[in-house]
């Protein structure tokens, strides 16, 4: 199953990108790589299951957690866009070194 | 998988991986977004390749055509109010790295035990099933959903309109 493998590549990949960025903007384009490689992991293994072992989830459940999920990312997305762009006009800068209080 | 198929999740592994390298190694803003844009469309293709087309068209509506010009109006507007170079900074490491790779190994390793039960096809689903889950076991979650929406809405006007004075 060549799509595990790739999901966590893809995982690994945002990680060291939230990790590595200076920019808060790059951290949460690495976050939604995260967030997208570790959807398409859920979906494709739940929907990949065999019936014969009796753990396949409905279809309509995947489909209907799937879109929970998506919800949940764009919430989080809305939030941190709100949060980069208040930030870069209270204290005039993106990097991630620059936010050293809690107390802005 | 079909000769077909396996040209799909070529083509499909292709585009994710080169859109996840340009988000996390791009130095140029645009480019980092069009990279964005073009992983978050095969996510949707993915989508498809396991048979939720419900979940695919979610997918772009939401993301392609909401986040990510979200994310283009917050880069306008930083670097309007900053006045800032729009070019990413980065700070590679061999550290990060290892991380990184252990995250992948313990992944890999903790999710092999998953690969035999696997069949080759998934079942299509059709837009019916996940209506029909939402207007029955999942009402709570989506009720909770609408609930979060709203939250993060309201948290997104006060941290947007708490800064100025």
């Amino acid at each position: 199953m060549n799509f595990v493998i790739l999901a966590c590549a893809l995982f690994a990949l945002g990680l060291y990108g939230v990790m590595s960025r200076r920019d808060i903007i790059g951290v949460l384009a690495s976050v939604e790589v995260m967030l997208g490689s570790g959807t398409v992991l859920l979906v494709g293994l739940s929907s990949s299951m065999t019936a014969a072992s009796g753990v396949r989830p409905d279809p309509g459940a995947l489909g209907a957690i799937g879109v929970l999920i998506i919800v949940v990312a764009a919430a989080e997305a809305a939030v941190g866009l709100a949060v980069l762009v208040s930030v870069a006009r209270i204290l005039h800068t993106t990097q991630v070194d620059g936010l050293m209080e809690v107390k802005g | 998988m079909t000769m077909s198929g396996q040209l799909a999740f070529w083509i499909l592994a292709a585009l994710s991986v080169a859109g996840a390298a340009t988000v996390v190694f791009g130095r140029d803003v645009t480019r980092m977004v069009l990279g964005l844009g073009a992983f978050l469309l095969s996510v949707a293709g993915w989508f498809l390749f396991f048979g939720q087309t419900f979940l695919a068209v979610a997918q772009v509506f939401v993301y392609v055509g909401g986040v990510l010009v979200l994310v283009l109006f917050a880069i306008m507007l930083v670097h309007r109010a900053e006045g800032a170079d729009p070019a990413l900074t980065s700070r590679h490491d061999v550290d990060i790295a290892a991380v990184a790779l252990s995250v992948f190994g313990i992944m890999v390793v903790s999710l092999r035990s998953a690969w035999p039960s696997m069949t080759e096809g998934p079942v299509p689903t059709s837009t019916t099933q996940v209506s029909a889950q939402f207007l029955g076991a999942y009402l709570p979650h989506l009720e909770a959903a609408g609930l979060l929406l709203l939250a993060a809405l309201v948290a997104a006007i006060v941290i947007m309109g708490g800064e100025g004075e």
